[in-house]
């Protein structure tokens, strides 16, 4: 092979490089990477019951998520419990008058999905309304999800 | 004009203002002997919708008579009127109109107004969102606030905080006991959100007092008992849904009724309830003879709200055919409830504020 043609095959390897770690940008965005105390990917393990609906009331439902990484900040263990506001709606749109600053690119949630997200906690301290948390038998930290994005491995 | 303006004034037209010294109408002898029993005890406050369309404050004797607009105020919405305990004062939210009224969310929106009972001299304390949900102390110098890092027990002449306790999950619609040891309001507990606690404000212990879709819990006069609204589950809908769908309510939703039960959660009984209509703003006479409460026709629906009384002596009553609702307490009484007015959050004192009789 030519000179040139080496030069060729390592430019393009180093195109194929970068374009496979650049994160999607609904992924990476200013807010998930700048927001809260704590970025990770993480995974949602189980939803412990169906959403109920939030037309009238609004509410925070807890989910269990298995941490993937850690991009920002500490947390106490691989598992992790967060809750989501008013989880029925996409997150583009669900922020309102009472939330205050919450959002993302998920559009629904499914056990399995993978998120990036950017947490705070506990949740008592940003979030003052109904919580639906089947997991309070257990003891721990409620993350409050303030930016969801969806996530990669 | 919005649907909802509309449904009010055909509201008020349904019922409209009494003037002085006019009882309601006797549909019922037993109403009509109701309401001279309670018009000479002392006033109720209440929210309502003003021919302008906004929300302001009206005292009204218990019969509702002698109803009169105290605060007159036709670029603000006022919500949430509450006596202190000695009748003296009251305090309110004053809301901006363009700021959205949630039937559950208005005591953490708009300023805290302090005014003489009757509405004169308002006084604002601190910037709109400030001592949310303030609820009075039983010596009328300080309130209780609701706020994320806590309950805060504020000193009205310094508007300081002098002590915060945990809440303990509870989230909107705080009140302090009338002998100053206990909160109530909804709560996240055990899981579910909705879940009316009791709080000692001396210990900070907290207790259950009714799980799963209630609210609006406000106490008994001896701080013994609350009063509060529920919503159960599984409710049956004999009629295949029809009445939810005519108001577009989702077929299962069910009806909310108005419950009491001692402060440990023991002995809770039906108060009133009615298939087909969901019952608020419970609030009990200072002597703890009598309720008010609204019925509306939707659920967080304050435009459809209507205030009624009725004895506590005369508990559970039934409203309406409410098919389901007698099969499942065969025991309930029949009132009499006295229809009164249009509005929200309804409070009661028996001071003597005058302006009337």
């Amino acid at each position: 092979m030519s000179r040139a043609g080496w030069l060729w095959c390592a430019l393009l390897l180093v195109v194929v490089a970068v374009s496979c770690g650049r994160k999607n940008s609904a992924e990476v965005d200013a807010e998930v990477t700048s927001l809260g105390t704590v970025e990770v990917t993480a995974q949602v393990e189980e939803i412990p019951g169906a959403f109920p609906p939030n037309d009238l009331y609004n509410y925070a439902y807890v989910l269990k998520y298995r941490v993937l990484k850690v991009h920002r900040g500490q947390l106490p263990g691989q598992e992790i419990l967060v809750a989501q506001y008013n989880p029925l709606k996409p997150r583009t749109t669900v922020a309102d008058d009472v939330s205050g600053k919450v959002g993302g690119h998920v559009e629904a949630f499914r056990a399995g999905d993978i998120h990036r997200m950017a947490l705070a906690a506990p949740v008592d301290q940003f979030w003052m309304g109904g919580i639906i948390d089947k997991y309070f038998q257990q003891p721990g930290v409620r993350y409050w999800a303030i930016w969801t994005n969806p996530g990669s491995r | 004009m919005t649907d909802r303006f509309c449904l009010w004034l055909l509201l008020l037209a349904a019922c409209p203002p009494l003037a002085p010294g006019q009882g309601a109408p006797p549909r019922d002898p037993r109403e009509a002997r109701l309401a001279r029993e309670v018009a000479g005890k002392g006033w109720i406050v209440t929210a309502s919708r003003t021919q302008k369309g906004d929300w302001d404050l009206f005292l009204m004797r218990p019969d509702g008579t002698h109803r009169r607009d105290i605060t007159n105020t036709p670029d603000y919405n006022e919500m949430g009127g509450r006596f202190s305990p000695d009748g003296k004062r009251i305090l309110y939210r004053r809301i901006a109109k363009d700021v959205k009224i949630r039937h559950d969310g208005w005591g953490a929106t708009g300023e805290l107004v302090i005014a003489n009972a009757d509405g004169t001299n308002p006084q604002v304390y601190g910037p709109p969102g400030d001592f949310p949900w303030a609820s009075w102390s039983p010596d009328g110098k300080q309130v209780a606030c609701l706020t994320k890092t806590g309950i805060e027990i504020r000193e009205l002449a310094t508007k300081q905080v002098v002590r915060t306790v945990d809440r303990h999950g509870i989230y909107q619609q705080l009140f302090w006991s009338p002998d100053g040891h206990w909160f109530c309001g909804p709560a996240n507990h055990y899981g579910e959100s909705w879940t009316v606690v009791r709080l000692s404000a001396d210990t900070s212990e907290v207790n259950v007092v009714a799980k799963f879709q209630n609210c609006t819990a406000d106490w008994f006069p001896n701080s013994q008992r609350l009063i509060y609204s529920s919503r159960p589950a599984n409710q049956e809908e004999p009629d295949g849904g029809k009445l939810a769908q005519a108001v577009k309510q989702k077929p299962g939703y069910g009806w909310t009724q108005l419950w009491m039960a001692d402060g440990d959660g023991n002995n809770r009984s039906l108060v009133y309830g009615e298939d087909g209509r969901h019952i608020y703003g419970g609030d009990i006479s200072p002597d703890g003879k009598y309720v008010l409460f609204t019925k509306s026709m939707t659920d967080g629906g304050i435009d459809t709200g209507i205030i009624f009384l009725m004895r506590l002596s005369d508990a559970p009553t039934i409203g309406g055919e409410s098919i389901a609702l007698r099969k499942l307490h065969p025991d309930a009484k029949n009132g009499p409830i006295l229809q009164l007015s249009p509005g929200w959050e309804p409070h009661w004192t028996y001071a003597n504020i005058g302006g009337g009789r």
